[in-house]
């Protein structure tokens, strides 16, 4: 047993920060004297100093890890070249597991800055994924769904596409976040088409037709038209797309052209 | 023998009290059973009624923390403190110890009005504290270190209401401090009046465009000199983007200068 203890020591000796996801108060207090403790979570229930708001709570580790460092990163506490231990749980609420993570410029996939550094609200893309997370866990009257929502720099967005019907959304003034609107979205998911969203959440359009140029779009082949239309748009403009798969019920995230995040529903 | 005289003395004592006196030992007896019944009655309304957890957090609150009581407690004190003064104002009566006369009217007309002046102030405190807890909270999330003047600001204002109609009702004059308290109202509407203008403008104006809209987003559009596509309307400001710039627009002026849509 000793040498387990002793791997473990190693494995924990002299980090640059301690990231904690989601800690207890009690658990918080532990760590009182250490030098640098980020505390990543939903709410700042600890009043961390150092504290990196998770907007998601990741099912994927990796994802929340990730996530945790390049917020750290973003705000100063963490640079290339550090190292930080996080502690976090794989399996239940309770802290199951750590891991050393070496900090390097090429962990920034883009997870933080898809939600603090988009053009939209951070509340805005959340708001678009929880309505996604439940069109896709539920989907249509028991039947899976795809959906594309654009989100941000809506009048770019606009202009690059055209109606393919009346919009429902004419001269309404719905924002994502709405208790209503999780219903009305799902009905007007069978629409074909793009739902168009505005900087601060208002849903500008749906039945959208998007029209930007597919050149340099880098997404995985085998994905269809509904991805392929969400990266290009969010090559071309300043939004970010957010897709949900009618196939194979995944969420996808794109900026830039690229995916950046990708999530199964069926586990939030 | 000696036994016996004791008893006739003591016999004699009390066949020389009067009957009211009686009564009026009966009703101070009444009234401090009643105060307490009060009181306890009291207490458990105002806790049922979850006015101390509405309490938790406000000065007073933590000032009678300290003495080992709490708000709800005192309110409830008072009010049987009240019954009971009534209920020996009712014996002196009926005791009819004429000499006091005179000073116990007095007393029984102010008594009431001391109370209610007790119990505003009171409520005044509560309120105070409570409100400087709300707009403290809404005003968290803006990091200006003179924003904490407003809290106390809206503090003070209820306290000095409170105040002046707690020494109004005991009969102090007041119109002093009536005048000061209309001079303030005055300047607060006038100086809020000067300041909101422009956005009082905007917002009537944007109300307009929100329901009619006569551009959306995504039309190209030239407002106030500036051509660029519309990117979001809201309540008070235009936001109109062109090539990496992005023009904010009072809706004041959108309406002021006219709209130009274009169309290709």
């Amino acid at each position: 047993m000793s040498s387990l203890s002793d791997v473990l020591s190693e494995f924990v000796a002299d980090p640059d920060a301690i990231v904690l996801f989601s800690p207890s108060r009690g658990f918080y207090d532990r760590f009182a004297d250490a030098d640098s403790v980020v505390v990543v979570a939903e709410e700042n229930v600890v009043d961390a100093e150092q504290f990196v708001e998770l907007p998601l709570s990741f099912a994927n580790v990796r994802d929340r890890v990730r996530f945790g460092i390049e917020g750290a990163m973003d705000d100063g506490i963490l640079e290339e070249g550090n190292t930080a231990v996080c502690v976090t749980s794989i399996f239940d609420d309770e802290n199951d597991s750590v891991s050393r993570v070496r900090v390097n410029e090429s962990m920034r996939s883009g997870i933080y800055d898809l939600f603090t550094n988009s053009r939209a609200d951070p509340s805005v893309i959340r708001d678009v994924f929880d309505v996604a997370i439940e069109l896709g866990k539920k989907g249509q009257k028991g039947k899976p769904v795809g959906a594309l929502f654009v989100v941000g720099d809506a009048g770019k967005v606009m202009n690059k596409s055209r109606a393919l019907s009346y919009n429902p959304f004419e001269k309404s003034h719905v924002h994502v976040g709405d208790p209503i609107v999780n219903v009305m979205l799902k009905e007007f998911s069978r629409l074909d088409g793009a739902f168009v969203i505005s900087d601060s959440g208002k849903i500008v359009s749906a039945y959208r037709y998007l029209e930007p140029s597919a050149e340099g779009v880098d997404i995985p082949k085998g994905l269809g038209t509904r991805h392929m239309a969400g990266g290009a748009i969010s090559r071309d403009t300043n939004a970010t797309a957010i897709v949900l798969s009618e196939s194979d019920g995944l969420i996808r995230a794109f900026k830039g052209g690229t995916i950046i995040l990708e999530i199964d529903p069926e586990e939030y | 023998m000696a036994v016996e005289t004791v008893l006739n003395a003591i016999r004699r004592v009390f066949t020389g009290i009067p009957p009211r006196v009686w009564l009026s030992v009966v009703i101070v007896i009444i009234g401090f059973v009643l105060s307490y019944i009060v009181a306890a009655v009291n207490r458990q309304i105002l806790e049922r009624a979850g006015v101390a957890e509405s309490l938790e957090g406000t000065a007073i609150e933590r000032t009678a923390r300290e003495f080992g009581t709490s708000t709800v407690r005192i309110i409830a004190k008072l009010t049987g403190y009240f019954v009971l003064l009534l209920s020996l104002l009712v014996a002196l009566t009926v005791a009819e110890l004429g000499y006091a006369d005179l000073f116990w009217s007095g007393v029984a007309v102010f008594l009431p009005q001391l109370f209610v002046a007790v119990a505003i102030m009171l409520i005044g405190v509560v309120v105070a504290d409570k409100a400087e807890l709300f707009v403290a909270e809404r005003l968290r999330g803006i990091k200006l270190p003179e924003i904490g003047i407003v809290p106390a600001l809206v503090k003070y204002s209820i306290l000095f209401v409170a105040t002046l109609i707690a020494l109004g009702q005991i009969g102090v004059a007041t119109l002093a401090l009536i005048v000061l308290l209309g001079a303030y109202l005055v300047a607060l509407v006038v100086f809020t009046a000067i300041a909101t203008h422009d956005l009082f403008a905007s917002c009537a104006a944007g109300v307009y465009l929100l329901l009619n809209q006569p551009y959306g987003i995504g039309d190209e559009v030239r407002v106030a000199g500036q051509r660029g596509i519309v990117q979001e309307v809201d309540l008070f400001v235009t936001r109109i983007e062109t090539d990496g710039e992005e023009h904010i627009i009072p809706n004041r002026s959108v309406f002021k200068n006219g709209i130009v849509r274009i169309r290709e």
